[in-house]
């Protein structure tokens, strides 16, 4: 039972990092590999203000978010100008620099001993004490962030991050800012992006750099790929069954030592299988043409 | 001291040079972000690793590994990219395919191999001692090979036919196949040479230091640095790109620490991108060009 809670605590959280994500992904058309840095910068910013400022969880929450939005400036604004495999490349240096940031500024994050005893979230006076009580605040989390980022999506807004998607130089002889909008974009998926990462310092109560590797990047990436981008469902159907996958395999009795190696060796099939054959994913609006 | 920083900075951006001009050959003609590149890397060296201990001769190791290694480039050319070239799919979407073929290989590896370091060169390295500098005879044959290797490039791009093929195809593909040349042929070709050059660094880097699972990641990535400051469509300038990496990351090992060399390369890159995102050697391309 509380197994089945961990995993549904964690769907929640990689909802709302995927539904973050496809924000620029399957709305904006920028393939991004640092999501994971600002899923750290929040876990990270928010254990901070809360250990050594004893901020209360909901304040250190919106100051984190304000401060992944201020760093997503930082990658943003130099990336601009940058398309196709050079804006992969710039979010991929990003991602690398923010993760040894966080493994080597020992003074400050403690380095590759990661903050341990975060204190327990209190939301509204109510202190979130067992799996479930938690499960019920990251649902709700989840499902306000996907509310929003939905209607963002559904916005005028997000209209134009379509047109950028499908047609740059079209979106801007139309007279919209092309990259007035990707920063905004990127600042969006960036805030989101800390959100989970809030939530999940919040959940484990302890957090370590190898939690926000690039390799963690390339893990949200594949769930909306495979899931599907452009939408909402997709994104949500990706990340059921890419955390539920580890799940299954322990059923078929795959040994423990080789079982992360296998999964991740299927998700890398699965990628590939999709782009050749469906590369809208499984429940996707969006295909890269 | 300034000087033994300079040789391994040079020595390091040697091995990138390889793992670079090999990625410029496949990314400059097939317009491929080849992350498994950086597979082809780990797996020459593992396969080294596992031919060693047959106890055959050492020239039969080094052809099997590399000649493995080549038919690894091509076997994912063929199974990977090909059938997305067919289709007209998108840079966004092979490069996603080949990150999907980059995980494959490397969970593979260390499925058989596990997570620990492997040593390859068991015995004790004798050293050279030059005036202050000392390097180690794996070091030495390094910089030998690589000088060898990147005259006999540079010759074969300039002065024969199939270097030639190569530059048209790095020009414009489809005028390739107009003048009646097999593009597929030079694709095959480029992966093959290109893997094989990786082949080359991943040996001799592990003779120096052991073969590690993340290696390959770790050389793919300075070896795409070195390009992009190069200049995309750039071939012999990648060498220089290549050293200045590697001389820079020497440079911020001595002055910060070991664990700083991979923002000092990526504050590289970011800084090239924000200001010369042409590269030292390339020409300014236009937005149309760029997006393809």
């Amino acid at each position: 039972m509380t197994y089945a809670l961990h995993v549904l605590n964690m769907i929640s959280i990689y909802a709302i990092l995927a539904l973050s994500l496809n924000l620029l992904v399957g709305y904006t058309g920028l393939l991004s590999l640092s999501h994971a840095a600002f899923y750290g910068i929040g876990a990270y910013i928010c254990s901070l203000l809360m250990m050594k400022l004893s901020f209360p969880f909901l304040p250190a929450m919106l100051l984190s978010i304000v401060g992944a939005v201020a760093i997503s400036f930082l990658i943003s604004l130099p990336s601009l100008r940058l398309r196709g495999d050079y804006f992969v490349l710039a979010s991929l240096g990003f991602q690398i620099i923010v993760f040894s940031v966080l493994y080597n500024c020992v003074e400050l994050t403690q380095g590759p001993f990661g903050i341990s005893d975060i204190p327990r979230p209190s939301v509204f006076g109510l202190t979130l004490t067992s799996a479930g009580s938690y499960l019920a605040f990251s649902v709700v989390v989840a499902a306000v962030c996907g509310g929003l980022l939905y209607l963002i999506g559904q916005s005028p807004f997000g209209r134009v991050l379509k047109a950028i998607r499908e047609d740059e130089i079209a979106a801007e002889s139309l007279g919209k800012r092309v990259s007035q909008f990707k920063v905004i974009a990127f600042a969006i998926a960036a805030g989101f992006a800390a959100v989970a990462g809030t939530v999940f310092a919040g959940y484990l109560r302890y957090i370590d750099p190898t939690s926000f590797t690039l390799v963690e990047s390339i893990f949200i990436l594949s769930i909306i790929i495979i899931g599907g981008t452009g939408n909402v469902t997709g994104p949500l159907t990706g990340t059921a069954l890419m955390l539920l996958l580890p799940e299954a395999l322990s059923f078929l009795g795959i040994p423990d030592n080789i079982a992360p190696n296998l999964r991740q060796v299927i998700y890398g099939v699965l990628i590939i299988l999709i782009m050749r054959y469906r590369p809208q994913g499984l429940m996707g609006e969006y295909r890269y043409q | 001291m300034i000087v033994q920083l300079l040789i391994n900075g040079i020595i390091a951006g040697c091995i990138y040079a390889l793992v670079a001009y090999g990625f410029a050959l496949i990314y400059n003609t097939t317009r491929t972000f080849h992350f498994a590149h950086g597979a082809v890397y780990t797996f020459s060296v593992y396969l080294f690793y596992t031919i060693s201990a047959w106890g055959v001769p050492a020239w039969v190791v080094y052809l099997l590994t590399l000649a493995a290694t080549a038919l690894l480039g091509m076997t994912i050319d063929e199974v990977i990219y090909r059938p997305l070239v067919r289709r007209k799919s998108s840079l966004l979407i092979r490069l996603l395919s080949s990150l999907g073929a980059y995980i494959i290989i490397i969970n593979l590896i260390l499925m058989i191999y596990g997570n620990e370091m492997k040593v390859l060169n068991a015995k004790l390295q004798p050293t050279h001692k030059f005036g202050n500098v000392i390097l180690s005879e794996v070091q030495l044959i390094t910089v030998a090979a690589c000088v060898l290797i990147f005259v006999a490039l540079v010759l074969l791009l300039r002065m024969t036919h199939l270097g030639k093929t190569v530059r048209a195809m790095r020009d414009d593909p489809e005028l390739v196949s107009a003048l009646g040349m097999n593009p597929q042929n030079v694709r095959r070709l480029v992966f093959a040479l290109g893997s094989t050059l990786a082949g080359v660094a991943a040996i001799l880097k592990g003779l120096d230091v052991g073969a590690d699972p993340n290696a390959g990641m770790v050389a793919f990535l300075s070896g795409t640095v070195a390009v992009i400051i190069a200049g995309v469509g750039v071939f012999n300038g990648v060498i220089l790109g290549a050293l200045l990496v590697g001389i820079l990351q020497s440079f911020a090992v001595w002055k910060f620490s070991a664990q700083w060399q991979d923002t000092v390369t990526f504050l590289l890159l970011i800084l090239f991108l924000l200001l010369r995102p042409e590269g030292i050697f390339g020409r300014r391309r236009r937005v149309e060009e760029i997006a393809a």
